[in-house]
C-alpha cells in the first residue's frame, strides 16, 4: 500500500534523509521510530506530498508522489507533529471545509463530518472555535480532519506528543482500532507506544533506516545473543576466568556489581552456570536472564551506528 | 472549481470574522466620500460663478468636473488600502504553519492562488459598489449626466484594483511575515507608479516609451476620461496573469524548499 524507494531529501547541501526504503502492506500499522532530528518528519512529508523528494520516489496505492501528487493526496490523511489549523473556524465548519477540499461528495459530506466527530469524541466541543480548544482536543480535531474523507492511508507524526496520559491512552486506542481497515504510519520516539500499537517497526537514525521488521521479531533477531546477569561473591579475575571457561558462554563483561554473560540464543544456560559457580565454591548471590527490550535494541542500533560512523 | 470555491468561501469568511474587511471598507468609502464632497462643493461653486457671468459657458461637464479628478485621486487611496487586503493571504498561512496541511490536501497551487485572490477581489468589488451612490446622487441633483464615462472610470478602477491585488498576492506568497509583505507591496506599487516619472515628458526614446507603458497608474488615465482602450485592458490583464503565475511559482518553490 505504501512503498518508499530510495528516498533522499536534501535541504540545500544538508542531507535530511538518505536512501530510505521501506514498505507497508495494507492494514498494517508501522511504527516509525527514531531520535529527534533523525528524519522522521521529513520522510513523512515526502509520503504526504508536502514536498517532493530530491531523489527516489514514494508510492501510495501505486501512485507516485512526484507524478500523481493529487491522486496520492486524495488517499492520505495526515496529522502533522504540531497541527496548525484555522483557529478562527468552528470545529464542524473546519472539518466540513477540509472534507469539501478533499473531494468528499456533497451528499456524503454532512454524514462523514458527523461520523468523524463521533469517532474522535468531539461532540462536546463541535461548536467551539478550533483556536479555543485544549491541546488534546486540537489533536483530535487534527485526527478528524485526516479521517473525514475516509482515506485508506493515515500518516501520523507523533500523534501523542504533549498529551496527558489519559488522552495518550485514548488516541492510542483509536489508532489501534483502525488496524486492518487502514494502513498507518505512526512516528514516535516513545518506545512502549510502538510495542503497544504497531505491528511493524522501522528505525531511522541520522537519515537512514537502520532496522525494519515486525515488532516481535525485532527484539529477537537483532540481538544475536541472549544475556544472563549474574552476581557472584569472589575475587573478580578468578570469577571471570571461571565464567569464560564454561562451554557456550560467549563473552563476560562487568556491569555495576554484576557480570553480564552473552550466551547463544537457542540454549538456556542458567542451570549450567549456577551449577558451575556453586561447585567451584563461589557464592551465588543472584542470577537472572535478560532479553533485549525494544529499548535496548533501539539504543544498540542507534549507538552502533554512531560508532561505525566515527 | 469546487476547490476554488471552498478556498474562496473560507477566505471571505475570514475577512469578515476579523476587522480587516470592515476597516478597509470604512476607510476607503470615507476618504472617497470626502474627496467626492470636496469636488462637488467646488464644482457647484464654480457653476454658480459661471452662471453669473454671461461671457462664460453656461454648462460645464459633471464628469470632467467631479468624477475624473475623483477617480484619479483614487489610485492613491487604492495604493494605501489594497495591500492590507492581500498581505496576509499567504504570509499568515506560512507563519502559523497552516500551509503544511494545505499543501497535503489534493489541491493545485493555482486553485489556492485563484481562490484567495477572488476572495480579496470580492472585498474590492464591495468597496466600489458602496461608492455608487455618489454618481447616482450627483446625476439626480444635476438633473442630467452621462453614465458611460463614469462606468468606464469604474471599470478602470476595478481593473487597477485587480492588478494591485494580484501583485499583493504574489508578494504575500514570497513573504513569511505580513508586515514585510505589506511594506514590500507599498514599495512595489510606488515603484510601478514612479516608473512613469522616470522619463522626461515627451521623450521619443524607445526606452522612455516602455517605461511610460509599464506604469500601473498611467493606464487608468484613459478610463477616467471615458476612453476604453484595448491597450489599457491588455496591460492590466497581462499584469494580472503574470503576477498570478509568479504566485504559483512562489508556492512551488516553497514546496521544494520545505
Amino acid at each position: 500500500m505504501i512503498k518508499i524507494e530510495n528516498v533522499t531529501k536534501m535541504y540545500g547541501p544538508k542531507v535530511a534523509v538518505r536512501n530510505v526504503s521501506f514498505e507497508v502492506n495494507k492494514g498494517e500499522i508501522l511504527g516509525f521510530l527514531g531520535p529527534n532530528g533523525a528524519g522522521k518528519t521529513t520522510t513523512m512529508r515526502v509520503i504526504t506530498g508536502y514536498f517532493p523528494p530530491t531523489d527516489g520516489n514514494a508510492y501510495i496505492a501505486g501512485f507516485s508522489v512526484t507524478d500523481k501528487p493529487l491522486e496520492v493526496k486524495k488517499r492520505i490523511g495526515y496529522v502533522p507533529e504540531t497541527p496548525s489549523m484555522y483557529g478562527d473556524m468552528r470545529v464542524t465548519d473546519y472539518i466540513k471545509y477540509v472534507g469539501a477540499i478533499k473531494g468528499v461528495a456533497r451528499a456524503e459530506l454532512n454524514g462523514n463530518v458527523e461520523r468523524v466527530i463521533d469517532r474522535c469524541a468531539l461532540k462536546e466541543v463541535y461548536r467551539k472555535r478550533v483556536g479555543e480548544l485544549s491541546k488534546g482536543f486540537k489533536q483530535r480535531v487534527a485526527l478528524a480532519q485526516a479521517l473525514v474523507n475516509d482515506p485508506p492511508v493515515l500518516i501520523l507524526d507523533e500523534p501523542t506528543s504533549g498529551l496527558d496520559p489519559k488522552q495518550i491512552h485514548e488516541i492510542r486506542g483509536l489508532i489501534k482500532s483502525m488496524e486492518g481497515d487502514r494502513t498507518i504510519i505512526l512516528s514516535t520516539h516513545i518506545l512502549p507506544e510502538v510495542s503497544m500499537t504497531c505491528s511493524k517497526v522501522a528505525i531511522i537514525n541520522e537519515g537512514s533506516i537502520v532496522a525494519e521488521d515486525s515488532t516481535d521479531n525485532l527484539g529477537r533477531d537483532i540481538s544475536e545473543t541472549h544475556q544472563i546477569e549474574i552476581m557472584v561473591d569472589g575475587p573478580e579475575n578468578e570469577v571471570v576466568q571461571m565464567l569464560t571457561e564454561i562451554d557456550g558462554i560467549g563473552s563476560v563483561s562487568r556491569s555495576g556489581g554484576s557480570y553480564l554473560l552473552d550466551t547463544g540464543k537457542d540454549r538456556d544456560m542458567r542451570a549450567l552456570v549456577a551449577k558451575t559457580v556453586v561447585e567451584r565454591g563461589f557464592g551465588l548471590l543472584e542470577l537472572k536472564s535478560r532479553s533485549l527490550s525494544l529499548e535496548d535494541v533501539f539504543l544498540k542500533l542507534v549507538t552502533e551506528e554512531e560508532e561505525v560512523r566515527q | 472549481m469546487r476547490n476554488i470555491a471552498e478556498i474562496f468561501k473560507r477566505e471571505v469568511r475570514f475577512y469578515f470574522t476579523t476587522p480587516v474587511a470592515y476597516v478597509v471598507i470604512v476607510i476607503f468609502t470615507a476618504v472617497f466620500g470626502f474627496i467626492f464632497y470636496r469636488n462637488l462643493a467646488y464644482y457647484s461653486q464654480l457653476s454658480y460663478q459661471l452662471m453669473q457671468n454671461p461671457y462664460y459657458p453656461q454648462r460645464i461637464d459633471l464628469v470632467l468636473g467631479i468624477f475624473a479628478p475623483l477617480f484619479s485621486s483614487n489610485s492613491i487611496i487604492f495604493l494605501l488600502v489594497i495591500p492590507p487586503l492581500s498581505m496576509r493571504l499567504f504570509a499568515e498561512e506560512k507563519k502559523s504553519g497552516t500551509i503544511e496541511l494545505l499543501f497535503t490536501y489534493p489541491l493545485k497551487d493555482i486553485h489556492i492562488v485563484i481562490g484567495k485572490w477572488l476572495a480579496a477581489v470580492t472585498i474590492l468589488a464591495a468597496m466600489l459598489i458602496l461608492t455608487l451612490p455618489a454618481p447616482f446622487m450627483s446625476f439626480k441633483f444635476a438633473g442630467s449626466g452621462e453614465w458611460a464615462p463614469v462606468l468606464s472610470g469604474y471599470l478602470g478602477l476595478f481593473l487597477m484594483g485587480l492588478a494591485f491585488l494580484s501583485l499583493g498576492v504574489f508578494i504575500s506568497a514570497v513573504s513569511e511575515n505580513q508586515i514585510v509583505a505589506l511594506i514590500i507591496s507599498y514599495g512595489a506599487l510606488l515603484g510601478f507608479w514612479f516608473i512613469g516619472w522616470a522619463i522626461e515628458p515627451g521623450s521619443a526614446k524607445p526606452a522612455a516609451k516602455i517605461f511610460e507603458e509599464l506604469s500601473v497608474i498611467g493606464h487608468l488615465d484613459n478610463f477616467v476620461k471615458g476612453v476604453i482602450d484595448t491597450k489599457d485592458i491588455v496591460y492590466y490583464v497581462l499584469f494580472i496573469f503574470t503576477t498570478i503565475f509568479l504566485s504559483t511559482q512562489a508556492l512551488e518553490s516553497k514546496r521544494w524548499r520545505g
